[in-house]
């Protein structure tokens, strides 16, 4: 009998000390809302993006958004290009190969300090000596500050994407708390979040994945109308509930959702062009080697039916020369590969394939026969067996192999794959990302630099300051990679916010920062529409009448019963 | 013996140790690469490369990392996280909590619902009410737990919508006392009972076996000739009896119930461990999934070597040996 009661102790004790446990984490971090404030919450169903500090965040596009919220970039962008942001005026001067940035006089940071030329010149040289993720200052070759306001940038060698990649990317930091920052990336203190942003951070919850900012009351395009800013932590698969019972103001949702959110009338929006699902082909692996066995691939390959069917017509077909038709660099004038799988089969005739009556071509005794490997995401799988099943008719034998994705990665990285199927975004930014997912060597990167023509256009677009004579380049670089094709642009999938309406929220022309196709501009949190406008929730949150008491009053019932068989013991 | 018995236990853990350390490293992919993973606007340049393998050890060799890891072990340091950017004791000491609460309410409510449904079903074997608990037992036993978590949150989050979708508490609620408790309670009663219902039938089952074998027993046929109650003989006499092969399968239990959070922390957003190591996974962060995994070996260890001290401590046939020998 005391042994058994003992073990009663045990687990209770157990049990009560796993719960205080648990309450005294959860009762930390709360933070109570002021009455009449008005609040905009924003769903992400990773939630955790890293503590929103310029060097700490998570190397994601969601990561660099919340940091934005707290700093600025010198220029910032809007949905029809560059606007001002630290920066009120800058020009490029040709014969110096400089950049002239004339900053706002009228900006504090959070900590009431001002803001001068010699913040910005700070920023450049200690980022240059700390790495950083999102911006690469290597074009940069010294900064100069003319005046308290004024600084100068001289480049080592003309860099086009320098506004886009470097200036409107690159958040600006106070030199009075960074300058004696050794360790950037693990300097977690309060003060490294004094940005000169419209938001400052009340709260973050790396375990919850919450963040709650409010106003910067002395910011310089005026206060934000929206008093508190929350980010909360919503799978996924509840987005579209979590929005349309008015947990959320906005949130990314499921095409499957779209109808029915918008029919509740939530606003939709939507953007395409930013990723792409590519097949990567192994050029250095025969028959792949070949240029017109890719041809073959690309012919045999119905890309409309992998839209229709595996994207549900969500996405648009992809281009062979990888710019979306949304890109303005984009060039319609390349092959196309319109689906002809006679002219597949041709090609392959003329290569000495024979088709014999297993309906697959034979070239020496042996069958062709390729392996394409994919991930179990994005619905990946489902465009692998299209495309298994496309390729097999136009008499290419194909093994669909399901990995997981870094392995998928890896064995791309290192060539050890006939075909596979991955994807990457970015390319609705600056085209300086062809160059990195054209020679680069990653996982998701055509990895190709065989063709000398190409790599030099690669190079030369890099250095043409003149915007009409780059976009002439661009487009010859995406025909030559049609026509090389070294990797298959399947399809541009599209993406789709819903949100009540109470925010303009947009997306960024060319993305936010560097190309970021997130639309939570900061920019967009300034202005508040009429509460009116919102929809009102369709299911109440609230709980069925009783139910808590209900629970409760069973719970004491049970407790006072269990006392009084031990007492009659 | 007993000294054997600690030995066994610290060859175990040694073991184990060396698994945490060389299994995230056989995984295809490096960790490097997996930190910004598809995010092809970031730049991995050669000096942030060179920065980050420094500062990551990843440029030593495997061996003298193994030995880092240990050393690290021995003063409670377990390395400093590749993705969340923050020691990994931090990180795994703030998903902790929540994993225990959910972990431990939900251990002891299906051991002691399977111990009570057990010892009815047994007791009445062949009854209708015995046969109805049996068959629903193996159908629900047939559903893994992710599938029971979907239904459960489908019918009571989305269409009933009277439970939260998701987390373990609402985001900034400004709520306090008892109210936060409760939120807390609400948050936690679907990934619970989800949880609760996928560990029930195996014990279940066990239960009303050796109840079944246990009724069969002389003593209580004793116990009923001496005219006690029912309730006495069928809890006190037939089922105290009957609950040891529970208590000793409760140690393994640890182990399973740590994989089905797994998959339940991820359904329901729950910030637990599983959570964690599920998401680090992806991220290639060896030094979480050591740290995870080594919280979650001396979780299972512990309980193991809890449960093996309990188990000679409340068999009540070693006490009548003790009376026995005093005679």
């Amino acid at each position: 009998m005391k042994n058994k009661n003992i073990a009663i102790a045990t687990l209770v004790l157990i049990l009560l000390v796993s719960s205080s446990v648990g309450l005294s984490i959860a009762s930390s971090g709360s933070e109570t809302a002021k009455a009449g404030e008005v609040i905009y919450t924003i769903a992400d169903s990773t939630g955790d993006w890293g503590y929103p500090s310029p060097h700490a965040h998570y190397p994601r596009g969601p990561g660099y958004v919340r940091m934005s919220f707290i700093f600025d970039t010198l220029v910032w962008k809007d949905t029809q290009g560059f606007v001002p942001a630290l920066a009120t005026d800058w020009e490029y001067l040709e014969d110096e190969n400089a950049y002239l940035f004339y900053l706002r006089k009228d900006v504090t940071w959070h900590d009431g300090e001002k803001f001068t030329a010699e913040d910005v010149a700070f920023t450049f040289t200690y980022v240059k000596e700390h790495p950083s993720w999102w911006v690469d200052l290597k074009s940069v070759k010294q900064v100069e500050v003319l005046d308290e306001y004024t600084v100068k940038i001289y480049l080592k060698e003309p860099y086009a994407p320098f506004l886009n990649d470097d200036a409107s990317t690159l958040a600006i930091l106070p030199k009075h708390i960074w300058q004696d920052v050794k360790n950037p990336s693990e300097f977690i203190e309060p003060e490294a979040l004094i940005g000169t942003g419209p938001f400052k951070l009340v709260d973050y919850s790396k375990t919850h994945g919450t963040y709650l900012y409010e106003a910067y009351d002395d910011y310089y395009q005026g206060k934000p109308e929206i008093d508190r800013l929350k980010f909360v932590k919503v799978s996924e698969e509840m987005a579209s509930t979590a929005l349309m019972r008015g947990e959320v103001n906005a949130t990314d949702i499921p095409p499957e959702t779209v109808e029915e959110v918008n029919g509740k009338g939530f606003t939709i929006i939507n953007q395409s062009g930013d990723w792409n699902a590519k097949l990567m082909i192994n050029h250095e692996k025969e028959p792949m080697s070949s240029k017109e066995f890719r041809h073959a691939l690309a012919y045999a390959i119905n890309r409309d039916e992998l839209v229709e069917i595996a994207q549900r017509g969500h996405a648009i077909r992809g281009s062979p020369g990888l710019l979306s038709p949304n890109s303005p660099y984009y060039n319609p004038n390349i092959v196309k590969y319109e689906y002809n799988p006679q002219r597949a089969k041709d090609i392959l005739e003329s290569q000495r394939y024979q088709l014999k009556e297993d309906g697959y071509y034979w070239k020496d005794g042996k069958i062709l026969e390729l392996e394409l490997i994919t991930a179990p995401s994005m619905g990946f799988e489902r465009v692998a067996e299209i495309i298994a099943r496309q390729l097999g008719e136009a008499g290419i034998k194909v093994n669909v192999r399901s990995l997981e994705w870094k392995t998928l990665d890896s064995r791309v990285m290192n060539q050890q794959f006939d075909l596979a199927i991955s994807g990457h975004g970015g390319i609705g930014g600056d085209p300086s990302i062809l160059n990195k997912v054209i020679l680069g060597e990653f996982g998701y990167s055509a990895n190709y630099t065989k063709n000398e023509s190409l790599n030099q256009l690669l190079e030369a677009h890099l250095h043409e300051m003149d915007e009409e004579k780059r976009k002439e380049i661009v487009r010859e670089i995406q025909k030559i990679y049609a026509e090389e094709l070294p990797a298959l642009t399947l399809y541009y999938p599209k993406w789709y916010w819903g949100h009540d309406g109470s925010v303009d929220i947009y997306y960024t022309m060319g993305g936010i920062a560097r190309g970021i196709p997130i639309p939570l501009n900061t920019l967009a949190f300034m202005e508040y529409k009429a509460k009116a406008k919102a929809p009102a929730p369709t299911a109440t949150e609230a709980p069925i009448p009783g139910f808590e008491p209900a629970i409760s009053l069973l719970v004491l019932i049970t407790v006072a019963y269990l006392i009084k068989r031990r007492r009659k013991h | 013996m007993k000294t054997a018995k600690i030995g066994n236990y610290a060859i175990a853990f040694l073991i184990i140790l060396s698994l945490n350390f060389l299994l995230p490293r056989m995984m295809p992919g490096d960790p490097l690469t997996a930190i910004c993973g598809e995010e092809a606007l970031v730049e991995m340049t050669p000096e942030l490369r060179t920065e980050l393998m420094h500062r990551f050890a990843l440029d030593e060799p495997l061996w003298k990392q193994f030995f880092v890891y240990l050393a690290g072990i021995v003063h409670g340091d377990f390395g400093y996280s590749y993705y969340y950017n923050a020691p990994v004791l931090e990180v795994i000491l703030e998903a902790l909590p929540w994993t225990l609460l959910l972990l431990g309410s939900s251990l002891i409510l299906s051991t002691l619902l399977s111990i009570i449904m057990g010892i009815e079903s047994g007791w009445r074997r062949g009854r209708n009410s015995d046969k109805s608990l049996l068959t629903a037992t193996m159908v629900m036993n047939g559903f893994p737990n992710f599938f029971i978590g979907i239904i459960l949150l489908l019918l009571f989050g989305v269409y009933l919508g009277f439970l939260p979708l998701q987390g373990a508490k609402t985001p900034y609620s400004g709520l306090s006392g008892l109210n936060l408790l409760l939120d807390i309670a609400r948050h936690l009663v679907l990934p619970l009972t989800a949880l609760t219902l996928s560990q029930i039938p195996s014990s279940y089952l066990l239960m009303r076996n050796t109840m079944i074998t246990t009724l069969k027993e002389p003593f209580v046929l004793t116990a009923k000739a001496k005219g006690l109650s029912e309730a006495s003989v069928r809890y006190k006499h037939a089922g105290r009896n009957a609950i040891l092969p529970i208590v000793t399968t409760t140690g393994v239990r640890v182990g399973i119930i740590v994989t089905g959070a797994l998959f339940i922390e991820m359904i329901f957003s729950y910030p637990g461990v599983g959570l964690l190591i599920y998401n680090s996974l992806f991220m290639r962060d060896y030094p979480i999934l050591q740290g995870a995994f080594f919280i979650v070996t001396v979780f299972v260890i512990v309980a193991n070597f809890i449960v093996d001290s309990l188990y000679t401590k409340i068999d009540p046939r070693i006490e009548i040996e003790e009376v026995e020998h005093a005679h």
